[in-house]
C-alpha cells in the first residue's frame, strides 16, 4: 500500500485525522474506564470488553495513521468555520431556550440564527419561514403529536 | 385528537365536579405528574389510567409527563427542584428508589421527598417452564443442593427485585445459584421459554396479567398471599425466608404544605375506590394495596433496612 | 376451522368500516411521523396508548400497528431525500437512496422503496398467518451463544457498508461498540464511561447519534459546499423507475423479503440486522459491486424489503408467544393488556378474531400505504426543488424537536449537537458513519450475550461451536473473513473503490 515519497510531500491528511480521532477516543475510553473491574472470562466485569475495544481502536488508529503517513499527500477539504459555529450555536441555544421559555421562543431562535449560516438567506423569506415553521411545529408536534414541551414561556 | 377527547372529557368533569370545588390549590393550573419511566411501561400505564379518576376527585387538571432515566433518579431530581406549590408530583417505585441510595450519592436530597400514597404492592416470584421437573421452591432448592451452581436464574440486573430474592433464597436455604442478567423481563422470559435459563424472577402481577400457559409459578415472596394470586403459596409457607416486592406509589416535595399533600393522598384513595377504576385495574392485574402517606412513611424505613442487609450480602459476594 | 376460514374471519373483521378507518388513520399518522425525522413510532404510540381506552380493542390495535409499519414507509422517505435515517433500519437505505436522489433519481428510489416494501409486507403478513408458530419456536432456539455468533457475523458484514478502506470501517464499528457501552452496566450496576452524567446512565439513544452524525453534519457540509447544491436541484429528472430499474430491483426485493422475514422474528436486534444483512447480500452477489454506495437501485430495494418484512414478522413472537421482541412491541403489548387481552397461545385459540383481524389489517394497511405513497412521490420530489436555504432550517427544527421528544430533556439536544461536530470531523477524515451506527446498535447485544453465554457455561468457550446454529453462523463468519482476505476478492474490492482512492 505504501506509495513512494514524492516531492510534493507525503501524508494522507484525512487518514492522519482518522488516526487522531480513533486513538483519541480509544485513549479517552481507557481513561474513563480506568476504575472499572475487569473480571475474568467466566465472570466478565464491566471493564472487560470496553478495555479490549479501546485497545483495538487504538491499534486500528495507529495502523491507519502509519499507512496514511507514507501515502501521497492529500489535503483535507478546507473547513469553513461559519456554518459549523452557527449551526451548533443555534441548536444548543434551542435546547436551553426550550427549557426555560418554551417552544415558540426556542424555534424562533433556532430558525433565525440557523438561517444566518447560509449566505443566500434573504431577510423577508427568513421571517416568513420562521413564522410558518414555528406555527406548524407548535401545532403538529406539541398539540398534535403530544411532544411534552411547553409552547409559551408562562 | 387525543387532546380533543381529553379536553372534552375534562371540560365535562370540571362542569360536573364544580359543585365540589375545593380551595385555591388544585384548580389554579394543571398538576404536572411526572412518571419516572418510559411511556407504555407498567408504571406509566397505571398512572395514566389512574389520573382521570384523581382529576375527578380533585376537580383539577392533571398532565402526565414522562421523565425516564437512571431508574427514576432523573424524575426524583426534577420533582425536588420544582416549585413547592403542590403542582408537581412524581411516581415513586421501590426497591429502585431505595437501592439507588445505598450504592452511590444520588442527585436529589431524599429528605426532600415526601410520600403521598402507595398504590400497588406486587410481590416477586420465581417461575419455570410448564414442563419443568420443579413444582415448588422446595424442588428447586433440593436440586440446587445436589448440584451447586447448576441452577441458572434470569434476573434483570444487580439490585433488582429478582436479584434480591435470589440472594435471600440462597441465604435462607444455604444453596448456590447462578445469576444471569437480562435487559428486562421480556428478554428473560424469552430465554426461559427457549430453555436457556432454568428459572426467572417475575412480579406476580406481571405473571398473572400475561399469557402464562407455558409457565409454572413456584411461589410468591410476600408476607401474605397477594389479592391477585390467592392460590399461590408464599415462600414463607414453603419454609424459606424470602420477602421481596415492588411498590408503586406517588410522592411530592416535602416543602409542599402538608394539607395539600394530605388532600392529594385522600383524592388518590377515593379514586382507587372508584369501581370503574377497579375494573380497569383488574384488567391490568394491578395488585392494589393502598397505604396513606403516614403508613407508607412508617413502612419504608423497615423495607430499606431489610434491603440494606441483603445489599451488603450482594456486595460481599462480588 | 382451517386456514382459509381463519383468514376469511380475519378479513371480515378488518374490513368493517370502523377498522378500515382506524387502519387508514394509523397508516397516515405513521407516514407523517416517519417522514418527520427524529419523531419515532415508539413515542407516538406511547402518547396515543391512553386514547385506545376509548376504542374497541381491535380498532385500537389496528391503528397502533398501522403507525408502526406506516413509519417504516415514511422513514425511508427522509433517508432518501435528505440523508437522514430516523431509525437504525433506514441507515442502509440512506447510503444508496440519497446517492440516487443526488443523481436526480429520487422518484425512482422512492417508488422502488414503496413497491419493494409492499411486496415484502405482503409476503411477511402471509408468513405470520401460515408459519407464525413455527417461526417463533425457531426464534426461541436462539440462546446467548447463537446471538454472539449472529452478532459477529453482522458486525463483519457491516464493513461492506462503507466505501472507503476496510480498516477505517472496522475502526468506526469499534467506536460504535464503545459508544454502545456507555451507561450503567446491568449485571454489575457500575456506571461505565458516563463521566458521572446521570443523563448517560441509560446509555445514549440511537436517535441522538443518528441525528447528530447524519442530520446536523449533513447540513453543515451542505452549507459549506455551496456549489454542489445548485447542481443537485437542476438535475432532477425521472419520477418513475425505468424498466431497467425494475429488472434489477425485483430479485433484490425477493432476497430482501426472505432475509427480513427470517431475521425479524429474532427478538432484540433481528429487525435491525435484516436491512444490513440484505445490503451485504446484494453487494456480495452483485456483478458490479462498485455501483454500491454510488446509487445502486438494488441497494435500496433489498434493504427496504428486508426492513418492512422484518417489521411485520417482529409481530410473530408477540402474537404467538406473548413476548415482545423490541420496544415497539412492548408498547403493543401494553395496548393489548389495557384491553384485558393477553397475547399468546391462549388468545390464538380463544379469540382468533383478534389475531387474524390484526394480520389481515396489516395487509390492508400495506396496500393503503402503497396507494398513499406512490402519488406522494411527486410531492416529495418537488420538495427537493425547494431552495436549500429554505429547506435546511425546517430540517434543523424537526431534528431538534425529534431529539428532545425522546426523553423530554435538553441534554439530548446538546449531545446531538456534539455528535454533529464529530460527524463533521469524520467527514473531513473521510470516514463513513454507517458502520459506527451498526456497531452501536449491535454492540450491547453482543456484549450482554457474550457475558451471559460465559456465565451459563462457567467460562467454557466450547459452547460456541458445540451448538449447531451457532456453529453454522461461525462458519459463515469465518468464510466471509476468508473472502475478504483472499487476494481475488481484494482485487475486486479495490477495483470497486478505484475512483474513490484514485
Amino acid at each position: 500500500m505504501s506509495a513512494p515519497r514524492k516531492a510534493g510531500g507525503a501524508g494522507d491528511r484525512p487518514d492522519l485525522l482518522t488516526a487522531v480521532l480513533f486513538v483519541g477516543f480509544g485513549a479517552l475510553g481507557l481513561w474513563a474506564g480506568r476504575d472499572l473491574t475487569l473480571g475474568t472470562a467466566s465472570a466478565m466485569g464491566p471493564g472487560y470488553l470496553p478495555t479490549i475495544v479501546c485497545w483495538l481502536l487504538i491499534i486500528v488508529g495507529v495502523t491507519v495513521g502509519g499507512i496514511g503517513a507514507f501515502r501521497d499527500r492529500q489535503e483535507i477539504a478546507t473547513p469553513k468555520l461559519w456554518p459549523v459555529a452557527i449551526i451548533l450555536a443555534s441548536v444548543v441555544g434551542f435546547a436551553f431556550i426550550a427549557e426555560y421559555f418554551g417552544f415558540v421562543a426556542a424555534a424562533v431562535w433556532l430558525l433565525l440564527v440557523g438561517s444566518i449560516a447560509d449566505r443566500d438567506s434573504k431577510l423577508r423569506e427568513v421571517i416568513l419561514l420562521t413564522a410558518g415553521l414555528t406555527a406548524f411545529g407548535a401545532l403538529v408536534f406539541i398539540v398534535g403529536l403530544g411532544v411534552q414541551m411547553p409552547i409559551w414561556p408562562f | 385528537m387525543k387532546h380533543l377527547i381529553r379536553n372534552t372529557a375534562l371540560a365535562t368533569t370540571l362542569l360536573l365536579g364544580a359543585g365540589a370545588a375545593h380551595a385555591e390549590w388544585p384548580t389554579d393550573r394543571p398538576i404536572e405528574f411526572i412518571v419516572a419511566f418510559a411511556p407504555g411501561g407498567g408504571t406509566d400505564v397505571m398512572n395514566r389510567t389512574l389520573a382521570p379518576y384523581v382529576e375527578k376527585e380533585l376537580g383539577a387538571n392533571i398532565t402526565v409527563l414522562n421523565r425516564p432515566g437512571a431508574s427514576g433518579e432523573i424524575a426524583y431530581t426534577a420533582m425536588t427542584e420544582a416549585r413547592p406549590d403542590g403542582y408537581t408530583a412524581s411516581s415513586l417505585n421501590t426497591p429502585g428508589y431505595l437501592t439507588m441510595q445505598m450504592d452511590r450519592k444520588v442527585r436529589f436530597d431524599p429528605k426532600k421527598i415526601c410520600l403521598v400514597a402507595r398504590i400497588v404492592e406486587d410481590p416477586g416470584s420465581f417461575i419455570v417452564q410448564a414442563n419443568s421437573e420443579f413444582n415448588s421452591l422446595k424442588d428447586l432448592v433440593a436440586y440446587a443442593k445436589a448440584n451447586p451452581g447448576a441452577v441458572t436464574v434470569g434476573t434483570t440486573g444487580l439490585g433488582t427485585d429478582e436479584h434480591l430474592a435470589m440472594l435471600q433464597l440462597e441465604k435462607s436455604a444455604g444453596i448456590d445459584l447462578t445469576a444471569v442478567t437480562f435487559n428486562g423481563a421480556n428478554e428473560a422470559r424469552t430465554a426461559l421459554l427457549g430453555g436457556h435459563v432454568m428459572t426467572i424472577g417475575i412480579n406476580v402481577g406481571e405473571f398473572v396479567g400475561s399469557d402464562h400457559s407455558a409457565f409454572k409459578n413456584l411461589g410468591q415472596f410476600a408476607e401474605v398471599r397477594a389479592v391477585i394470586a390467592p392460590d399461590l403459596a408464599t415462600a414463607k409457607e414453603q419454609g424459606f425466608e424470602v420477602l421481596v416486592s415492588s411498590e408503586r406509589g406517588i410522592a411530592m416535595g416535602c416543602d409542599v404544605p402538608e394539607d395539600i399533600r394530605v388532600k392529594f393522598s385522600d383524592a388518590i384513595r377515593k379514586a382507587l375506590d372508584n369501581p370503574e377504576f377497579q375494573a380497569k385495574a383488574k384488567q391490568q392485574s394491578l395488585a392494589l394495596s393502598y397505604l396513606s402517606s403516614e403508613d407508607w412513611g412508617k413502612e419504608l424505613p423497615v423495607r430499606a433496612e431489610r434491603l440494606g442487609a441483603i445489599w451488603k450480602l450482594a456486595k460481599e459476594q462480588q | 376451522m382451517n386456514f382459509i376460514d381463519l383468514l376469511m374471519l380475519g378479513f371480515s373483521e378488518a374490513l368493517t368500516p370502523t377498522n378500515l378507518g382506524f387502519c387508514l388513520l394509523g397508516a397516515l399518522l405513521g407516514t407523517l411521523i416517519g417522514v418527520l425525522p427524529g419523531i419515532g413510532p415508539t413515542a407516538t404510540i406511547a402518547v396515543l396508548l391512553p386514547i385506545t381506552f376509548y376504542l374497541p380493542p381491535l380498532a385500537g390495535l389496528i391503528m397502533l400497528a398501522g403507525i408502526y409499519y406506516g413509519a417504516q414507509y415514511g422513514g425511508s422517505t427522509t433517508a432518501i431525500l435528505v440523508n437522514l435515517p430516523g431509525e437504525a433500519s433506514s441507515v442502509v437505505t440512506a447510503i444508496d437512496g440519497y446517492k440516487m436522489a443526488q443523481k436526480g433519481q429520487a422518484g425512482s428510489a422512492l417508488a422502488v422503496a414503496a413497491l419493494g416494501s409492499f411486496f415484502a409486507g405482503t409476503v411477511a403478513t402471509f408468513g405470520i398467518a401460515i408459519a407464525g408458530p413455527t417461526l417463533s419456536s425457531f426464534a426461541l432456539s436462539f440462546g446467548p451463544t447463537e446471538y454472539v455468533s449472529l452478532m459477529l457475523f453482522g458486525l463483519l458484514a457491516a464493513t461492506v457498508l462503507a466505501r472507503g478502506p476496510v480498516l477505517k470501517a472496522i475502526g468506526m464499528i469499534l467506536l460504535g461498540l464503545l459508544l454502545g457501552m456507555v451507561g450503567i452496566d446491568a449485571s454489575s450496576g457500575e456506571e461505565r464511561l458516563t463521566f458521572s452524567a446521570v443523563e448517560l446512565f441509560d446509555g445514549i439513544d440511537f436517535v441522538v447519534i443518528a441525528i447528530g452524525l447524519f442530520g446536523f453534519a449533513e447540513i453543515i457540509e451542505n452549507l459549506e459546499n455551496h456549489e454542489a447544491r445548485a447542481v443537485l436541484v437542476s438535475k432532477l429528472s425521472r419520477l418513475w423507475p425505468t424498466r431497467e430499474d425494475f429488472r434489477r430491483a425485483w430479485p433484490a426485493v425477493l432476497r430482501g423479503t426472505g432475509v427480513g422475514t427470517f431475521l425479524g422474528v429474532l427478538p432484540g436486534g433481528g429487525a435491525t440486522l435484516a436491512s444490513f444483512c440484505a445490503y451485504s447480500v446484494e453487494k456480495k452477489i452483485s456483478r458490479n459491486p462498485s455501483e454500491f454506495g454510488e446509487g445502486a437501485v438494488e441497494g435500496v430495494a433489498g434493504p427496504e424489503a428486508a426492513n418492512n418484512a422484518g417489521a411485520q414478522s417482529s409481530f410473530i413472537p408477540l402474537l404467538t408467544l406473548g413476548i415482545p421482541s423490541n420496544n415497539m412491541m412492548a408498547m403493543m403489548l401494553s395496548a393489548f393488556i389495557i384491553h384485558g387481552i393477553t397475547p399468546g397461545p391462549t388468545v390464538l385459540a380463544t379469540q382468533p378474531e383478534i389475531f387474524w383481524g390484526l394480520v389481515a389489517s396489516m395487509w390492508i394497511g400495506n396496500l393503503m400505504l402503497v396507494v398513499i405513497n406512490l402519488p406522494l412521490i411527486g410531492v416529495w420530489v418537488k420538495l427537493l426543488t425547494v431552495p436549500y436555504r429554505l429547506l435546511y432550517p425546517a430540517i434543523l427544527l424537526f431534528c431538534c424537536v425529534g431529539v428532545y421528544s425522546i426523553n423530554n430533556r435538553i441534554f439530548d439536544v446538546v449531545l446531538a449537537a456534539g455528535f454533529g461536530l464529530l460527524g463533521y470531523a469524520f467527514r473531513k477524515a473521510k470516514c463513513e458513519a454507517g458502520p459506527l451506527l451498526l456497531g452501536f446498535v449491535l454492540g450491547p447485544l453482543l456484549e450482554t450475550n457474550i457475558r451471559r453465554a460465559m456465565t451459563i457455561s462457567h467460562g467454557d468457550p466450547s459452547v460456541f461451536y458445540e451448538r449447531p446454529i451457532s456453529l453454522v453462523l461461525l462458519i459463515a463468519t469465518v468464510g466471509m473473513l476468508v473472502l475478504m482476505v483472499l487476494p481475488s476478492f481484494r482485487r475486486t474490492r479495490e477495483v470497486a473503490f478505484q475512483d474513490e482512492e484514485g
